[in-house]
Formats: structure tokens, C-alpha cells, sequence
């Protein structure tokens, strides 16, 4: 029908307002747009890290080392609920996936098997119900097996990397300024993306570091004992050998006095005597547990592990009761203030290492975005002008107007949306470009046929519509098929990619089935044509 | 009203004996699509760093450096086949320089945990990264960070770095696109046609899919994520077209219910073969500004559609509408509808 009712005219032009409203801030510079009235939107489309410039990273989670510690601690929490019980245990070991072991005496199996069945928790604590933490099974006569459950390595995984996505925050962002995207991936991996970034090796550096520090009691061994700790390997039980960054062996307490889960806050300072130092603050249980090992070990040294390696191992010159104290290495000014940080951020729960990273150099953006603007445009300029030749002024005026209401509203959907546009979306928009003039192709491909038919002008542009329908939605249809596919199946640019087709397909149609239609019925209402100049 | 209208450089009914050529084409179309298997299992495809893992680093300059100095000293790194290239840039009073090398194997395999060899296989590619930024810097003075226009410092060295089970994971999950897709599309045009037409369709799709491997095999142009999008999008132009001469038909079949199915057939390619070429022209319009003006990144995107467009136009009318012949299609019975009743 080419008959439009008022109300519909109203609301094609509301649409259509509502389209340029939200497309205008784009074409605003930044200074024009903090101007306009509150009222008015003033959102932009995002430009994605390929075209504006930044870092973008896949950081898998080392899941499998958190579910060894994990194991480790229900495996000893197993041994000394057994060891109360007097219950006698043999070959208890963990491989990563279960923990296997026998107990001594087989009439004691029934009692073991009941403390153990005690040991597997609900997941999620304060709900009686739902899935426990551990499988317990009895293998053969004497021995036994707890195998974590589904939910909880779920669990574990989605804790571990909250908790990660948390430090990670407060360590490359720790003002909270940057417009940066953390989020999990998959079950096991963070995508970081921060736009604009300078100093892409410091965000890997604070990302490789975990941050793990401990104080840990340094054995005075002679060099004996260091050298056949050093070269053998070997030292005495309950000790580990660590090494300080110049490489100077020290035999240490293994059990740590204290961690730094225990530190309320640290901060870069100086020395007295004009060293860089990093200052720091126990919380009260830290703080106890401090001044109680330096009172108790005045004279011996206290070595400062972080990561595994002794960054300072000063000697316990009085005790240090108020829970405050500072670590002395070979700091820089800067790599004080570094260390500050990753103290304050806190520990990552899990080792994070870069598996994709993608660093887009801010020229190299900027040159992909105006050539792609000189291709829409010269683009646009030669559809424009072939469908004016085809269809002639009036004919190729509408499918123009289609056209060019188009990509308004591509613009205002994707800043509606806050979609973003990737290098892969310019090519999407430019594409559209050619490929939604079809939808009007078809329709005055079809009134022509029917004007060659006989119809009057009136007929053939009501048939030509009519008819052009079916073809025009089954085919817009199945082209959002595949674009759907695209987005689900794709990541990354190839999503920008999809997003854009799948909002240029469904503009196309509104643009083409409906907006230039109103355009022809507005304009055959006022000039009555004989024969269409088509 | 002045009327430039080129009406009459397409005639209004072409008559093309589109279903006699078709014994020709199918076998132009067999050929060109085992041409396309042989390259595949024989030159294969030339995957590039999001399919196969590796890096590329790309850099702007004032001045174009050296580059095969740069080769030289990319391969004196020992990192495998280095390849040095320019990029051209919109901006002519600057260059591009693309400098890309293999996904690194460790010297002796590493050994440990499954995890624990994927943390060194991560760390040896992330610090041959910075061996590579760290030679261009300090041998050819390459900065990687610059001070924009503004005074705001930006990076200058960009750098993509893809590992081994990532790009795993692209390949299987492009090849899930593509499948999936065309499962869809199969599924669509059961319910909206007969399953004649979506049988159709879809070997019509493959067809096209193949050949645009094949080109890519052919020319050994680099094959990405990119490019995988290309196809999907080929997919979708081409099964527009196969959709709207099918509608034709469907119409068609209506209509004249005492003409030959190959009449109805060639009939229907011919009514929308004007629409057909116009399509075909304002995309290649779009695309072909894209492919020259679109600058570096976009290029072998707009090559794979700009081939697309072709085979999708020929697909549709030489392989899709064929298909039906062979496949055979029920036709309606009772009296043709009325919509005929005006002719010429």
C-alpha cells in the first residue's frame, strides 16, 4: 500500500529524527559536545584499540597451579584431622586432579572414611545443601581417594580469577583513571584492554609479577652447609634454600613468620641516610606476629622474600612491637614506588602470562581511520551516482535518501548501542554501502517490470513494493544468519565486524522498504505522474 | 522532469539461455572446485599469525629505513624466517614497516606440567618480542613510543604476539563459523522454501567457499580471521542472490504452471538479472574504493569479497538454479494465480 496514514508519517520521522539526534555528536569535536544541553545525547561510537591506539591482551590463569595448592592444603587438613583420630596414614600424595592415600590399620578405614566424608564441604559456604567440595571414595581395603568435585573447581577457577581481575585493577590502574576493560574469558583467561597505553613492557611487568612476599628466619650456615645446599640440593628438613638477587644462597626457615596478606599498606620513602626505601604497615595480626618473632630473635637476620627471591635480609637489631617496619634492597626511586604498588594491590592468587597481545600504535589507528574515510566517502560518491544513472533523478533521489538515512542510522546505532567500531567495521559500513541499495534495486527493478507490464504508474509502484517483499526479507534475512554466526562464533575486531553488518542489514531494510517508500507516496501524491520516470 | 535514467542500457526482458550453458558451467565449476581441494591438501593455505600463532610488529617512520638491514639483523636474531615489508599509509608523508617472524619453538622441547609448558612457551615468545623491539630500537633508532601532535605520549611500535593454542583455537572456532552458518542457512531456507532449495543454496555456498579457498591457495595471499569474515560475508551476498532469483522462481512456478521446469528456470534468472548486475555493481563500487583507498589493513579483506561478488553471482545463477533441475523441484498444482492477468 502506498497509502501512509498520518500517525505512521509522524512516527517515520520521529525514527528518523531520533537516528540524526543520536548520529550528530559524532560529527562534533570533543569541545563542541561537552556543550550541548544536558538533554541531549552526547555519546560517541568507541573506536576499538585497533583504531585508536592501545593494548589489548589474553592472559591465561595457571588454574593448575591453584588446584595444586588447593590439594595441598585439603591434604594436610586431612593428615592432622587423621592424626587426631590417632589414625595412622601412609603414602598420602596429591597429583594436582586427587589426593590418594592408606591407612595403617584396616579396622580404622570405617572411622577414616567417616572424618574424611566430614572434610567435603558445601561450596558455598552457608548453604546446606548443593555441591560439596570433595569426592571421597575407598579404594581396595585400606585406601581412599578425594577427588575435588565439578562445582568445586568451578568454584575455585571463578574465585581465582575475580580475585586476579581485582589485583590486577588496582596494580596497572591504581587511581582508577584509566578507561580500561578487565574481564574474564573462557573459564581460565583475562582480557585486558587498556586504550591508549603508553608503557605496554610496564603493564606486562606488573601483570608477571605475583607479588608473593614473605619474612621468613635466615639459618646462620656455615659454608659447608650452603655449598652442599647450593650443589646437592640438600637441606635440612623444615628449611628451604633461596637465593637473593645477586645470587647469594641463604638456607631459610620454610614456614614464613609472616605473609603479605599480613600488610595493611605500603609506600615508597627514603632513608635516612637517603637510600630509597618502601615503608610499610602490618594489619593487628601481622603486627603481632612480627613483634613477636623480632622480640623472640633479636640478633638473627630476617630475610624478605619476594617472588621467591631474597630482596633483603636485614639482621633483628630490637623488637618491633608497633607493626611498622621498611624492606631495603636495591631499590630505585622507581622500582620502590613499583614494589609499593604491588604490595598494596596485594598478591596475584595465580601466575598470569600473555597468551594473545595485540599493541596498535596510535598513528598507525589514526592513518586505518581516514583511509577509511576517504573510502566510504569516494564509496558512496559512486553508488550515488550509478543509482542516479540507473533510476534516474527522482527514482535515484529516493534510493539515496535511503541510502544516505542509512548510515545516520548505523552511526546513531552503534553509539546507541555503545558498540564498538573496529578496523573490520569500517569495511562492514563501506560494504553496506553497496550492498543496501539492493533492497531499493529490487523494489524499482520490480515497478519497472510492472510499468513494462501495463500498470498504471500507481499499480506498478503499490505491485512493485508488494512484491518485492518476500525476496527482500528472505534475503536480509539469511544474510543476518550468517552475520549472527559471525558474532557469536567470532571475537574480538571480527565482532565489530558483525555488529556493524547486522545493523546496516536491519537499517537497510527500514530505510529501503519503508523510508523511501513514504518518500515515493509523499511525491506521487503531489505531482499524479502519467508514466513513471523510471 | 529531465530523465537520465539509463533505462534502456539493459533490455528491459534479456532472454539469456542461462539453463543451456548449464552442462558448461558445472563443469568449469567441478574443475575449479577440486582445483581448489588439490591446492589445499598440496600448497595449502597461507595462514597467517592468528591461525598459525607468531608475531608481527609494524611501526610508522619519517623516513624509510633500510630493510633489508632490518632483514639481516631480524635473521641474525635466529627467530626463524623473518619477512621485512612496507605498508603504505593514507598519510603520504609517511611510511609503514611490517616486520613479522614465526611462532618460536623452544630449542630442546620444555618439559613439566601441561600448564607449566604453556607459562614457558608464553614467556619465550613474549621475550622474543622484546628482543626483536629492543634491536630495531637500538640499532635503527626505530622509537617505540612517540609524542603525538598533541605532546601525548603514544605507542609506535605496534605489536601482535599470538601463541600456539590460541591460534588453535581461532582455526577450530572459524571453521565452526563457517559450518555453522551454512547449517543455518540450510535450516532457513527449508522452512521459508522446499528442501530442494536449500539443498540448493547451500552446495551453491560451498562452491563458492571452495573457490575462494582456492584463490587464496592459488596466490598464496594471507589467509586471517579477516578473511574468514570475508567468506561468511560471501556467504551471506551470494545466498542473497541464489534467494532472490529462488523467490522468482517460487513465483514463476506459480505462475505458469504448464511451462518446462528449465523455461521456468531461465525465465526467472532473467527477470531479476537486472537486479542481479545492479547489486553486483554498487557492492564492486563500494568495495573496490575499499580495496584502493581502504588502506593496508582492509586489503585482503576486500579481495576475498571482490572475488566473492563474482563467484557469488555466478553461483547463484549457474550452479544454485541449475541445482534445482538436478535435485527436482514439486510444482504446485491448481489454476496459475491471477497476478499475470496484465500483460504487455
Amino acid at each position: 500500500m502506498l497509502y501512509f496514514s498520518r500517525f505512521k508519517i509522524i512516527m517515520i520521522t520521529m525514527a528518523l529524527l531520533i537516528g540524526i539526534i543520536f548520529a550528530a555528536p559524532n560529527l562534533l569535536n570533543e569541545k563542541a559536545r561537552e556543550s550541548l544541553p544536558g538533554f541531549m545525547p552526547s555519546e560517541t561510537i568507541n573506536l576499538g584499540l585497533d583504531l585508536q591506539g592501545g593494548a589489548h591482551m589474553l592472559l591465561q590463569v595457571d588454574v593448575d597451579d591453584v588446584m595444586k595448592r588447593v590439594l595441598t592444603n585439603e591434604m594436610s587438613g586431612a593428615k592432622a584431622k587423621l592424626r587426631e583420630a590417632k589414625i595412622l596414614t601412609s603414602s598420602l600424595a596429591q597429583d594436582g586432579t586427587a589426593i590418594t592415600g592408606r591407612v595403617a590399620k584396616a579396622e580404622q578405614m570405617g572411622k577414616a572414611m567417616e572424618i574424611l566424608d566430614a572434610l567435603s564441604v558445601p561450596v558455598k559456604e552457608n548453604t546446606l545443601g548443593g555441591a560439596k567440595t570433595l569426592k571421597v571414595e575407598q579404594v581396595g581395603e585400606r585406601g581412599f581417594k578425594l577427588t575435588p568435585t565439578e562445582d568445586y573447581i568451578e568454584n575455585i577457577k571463578e574465585t581465582t580469577i575475580d580475585q586476579s581481575i581485582d589485583v590486577l585493577r588496582s596494580r596497572i590502574d591504581p587511581t582508577g583513571t584509566t578507561e580500561m576493560t578487565i574481564a574474564p574469558e573462557g573459564d581460565d583467561r583475562i582480557l585486558l584492554q587498556v586504550p591508549g597505553a603508553k608503557n605496554v613492557d610496564e603493564i606486562k611487568r606488573r601483570i608477571q609479577e605475583t607479588a608473593n612476599m614473605s619474612f621468613h628466619l635466615v639459618r646462620e650456615a656455615d659454608q659447608g652447609e650452603l655449598k652442599r645446599a647450593v650443589e646437592e640440593g640438600r637441606v635440612r628438613p623444615l628449611h628451604i634454600l633461596k637465593f637473593g638477587e645477586d645470587g647469594i644462597p641463604y638456607i631459610l626457615q620454610e614456614r614464613p613468620e609472616v605473609t603479605g596478606e599480613d600488610l595493611k599498606n605500603s609506600q615508597a620513602g627514603t632513608h635516612q641516610d637517603g637510600y630509597p626505601i618502601v615503608n610499610f604497615t602490618f594489619n593487628t595480626k601481622g603486627a603481632i606476629a612480627f613483634g613477636r618473632t623480632t622480640s623472640k630473635n633479636t640478633g638473627s637476620r630476617f630475610a624478605v622474600v619476594l617472588d621467591d627471591v631474597v630482596i633483603s635480609a636485614p639482621r633483628i637489631n630490637t623488637a618491633i612491637l608497633g607493626g611498622r617496619g621498611y624492606i631495603e634492597g636495591n631499590f630505585t626511586a622507581q622500582s620502590a614506588r613499583d614494589l609499593s604498588l604491588l604490595l598494596n594491590a596485594g598478591a596475584l592468587p595465580a601466575k598470569l602470562f600473555v597468551v594473545e597481545e595485540q599493541t596498535v600504535g596510535a598513528e598507525l589507528g589514526e592513518d586505518s581511520i581516514r583511509a577509511g574515510k576517504i573510502a566510504a566517502a569516494i564509496g558512496l560518491a559512486g553508488v550515488g551516482l550509478f543509482m542516479f544513472l540507473m533510476y534516474g533523478l527522482r527514482f535515484g533521489f529516493f534510493a539515496n535518501l535511503a541510502l544516505t538515512f542509512n548510515i545516520i542510522l548505523i552511526a546513531a546505532g552503534l553509539s546507541l548501542l555503545g558498540a564498538t567500531l573496529t578496523l573490520p567495521g569500517i569495511a562492514g559500513i563501506i560494504l553496506t554501502i553497496g550492498m543496501a541499495v539492493d533492497a531499493n534495486v529490487l523494489i524499482f527493478e520490480r515497478i519497472r517490470e510492472e510499468a513494462a507490464n501495463g500498470r498504471p504508474p500507481l499499480n506498478a509502484i503499490d505491485t512493485g513494493y508488494r512484491l518485492s517483499m518476500a525476496p527482500i526479507l528472505d534475503a536480509n534475512i539469511t544474510t543476518l544468519i550468517a552475520a549472527a554466526t559471525l558474532y557469536f562464533v567470532g571475537s574480538g575486531p571480527i565482532r565489530g565486524f558483525a555488529v556493524t553488518l547486522m545493523i546496516g542489514i536491519v537499517m537497510s531494510v527500514f530505510t529501503a522498504v519503508i523510508v523511501a517508500r513514504l518518500f515515493t507516496s509523499l511525491w506521487h501524491k503531489r505531482a499524479r505522474p502519467k508514466t513513471l520516470p523510471i | 522532469m529531465f530523465d537520465i535514467s539509463m533505462v534502456k542500457v539493459l533490455p528491459m526482458k534479456p532472454r539469456v539461455p542461462f539453463i543451456k550453458m548449464r552442462i558448461i558451467a558445472g563443469i568449469i565449476s567441478i574443475i575449479a572446485v577440486l582445483a581448489s581441494l588439490f591446492l589445499f591438501f598440496t600448497e595449502g593455505l597461507n595462514y597467517g599469525i592468528d591461525f598459525k600463532g607468531g608475531s608481527v610488529v609494524q611501526f610508522t617512520v619519517d623516513e624509510m629505513p633500510d630493510l633489508e638491514a632490518i632483514r639481516k639483523a631480524g635473521n641474525a636474531l635466529d627467530i626463524g624466517s623473518v619477512q621485512v615489508q612496507t605498508i603504505s599509509l593514507s598519510d603520504g608523508d609517511k611510511s609503514g614497516v611490517r616486520f613479522s617472524y614465526p611462532l618460536q619453538d623452544p630449542k630442546e622441547p620444555f618439559e613439566g606440567s601441561e600448564s607449566e609448558i604453556a607459562l614457558k612457551d608464553a614467556a619465550l615468545q613474549q621475550e622474543t618480542l622484546t628482543r626483536v623491539q629492543t634491536m630495531l630500537e637500538t640499532e635503527f633508532g626505530i622509537p617505540r613510543v612517540k609524542i603525538d601532535d598533541e605532546g601525548v605520549e603514544q605507542v609506535n611500535m605496534s605489536a601482535s604476539v599470538i601463541g600456539s593454542k590460541v591460534s588453535g583455537e581461532l582455526r577450530t572456532k572459524g571453521m565452526i563459523a563457517v559450518v555453522a552458518s551454512l547449517a543455518m542457512v540450510l535450516l532457513y531456507i527449508w522452512i521459508r522454501f522446499e528442501w530442494q532449495f536449500a539443498l540448493g543454496a547451500v552446495m551453491a555456498l560451498a562452491h563458492d567457499v571452495a573457490l575462494t579457498l582456492g584463490v587464496f591457495e592459488l596466490f598464496q595471499i594471507e589467509f586471517n580471521l579477516a578473511i574468514v569474515a570475508a567468506i561468511l560475508t560471501i556467504v551471506g551476498y551470494s545466498l542473497n542472490d541464489t534467494v532472490i532469483v529462488y523467490d522468482r522462481i517460487r513465483e514463476n512456478l506459480r505462475k505458469y504452471k504448464k511451462m518446462l521446469l528449465p523455461d521456468v528456470l531461465n525465465l526467472s534468472i532473467n527477470d531479476t538479472l537486472s537486479r542481479t548486475i545492479m547489486t553486483s555493481v554498487t557492492t564492486l563500487l563500494a568495495l573496490l574504493s575499499l580495496y584502493i583507498l581502504g588502506g593496508e589493513g582492509l586489503r585482503g579483506f576486500s579481495f576475498a569479497m571482490i572475488w566473492g561478488v563474482f563467484v557469488g553471482t555466478y553461483s547463484s545463477i549457474f550452479v544454485a538454479s541449475p541445482l534445482l533441475l538436478l535435485l527436482g523441484v514439486k510444482r504446485p498444482s491448481g489454476e496459475p494465480t491471477i497476478e499475470t492477468a496484465v500483460t504487455a
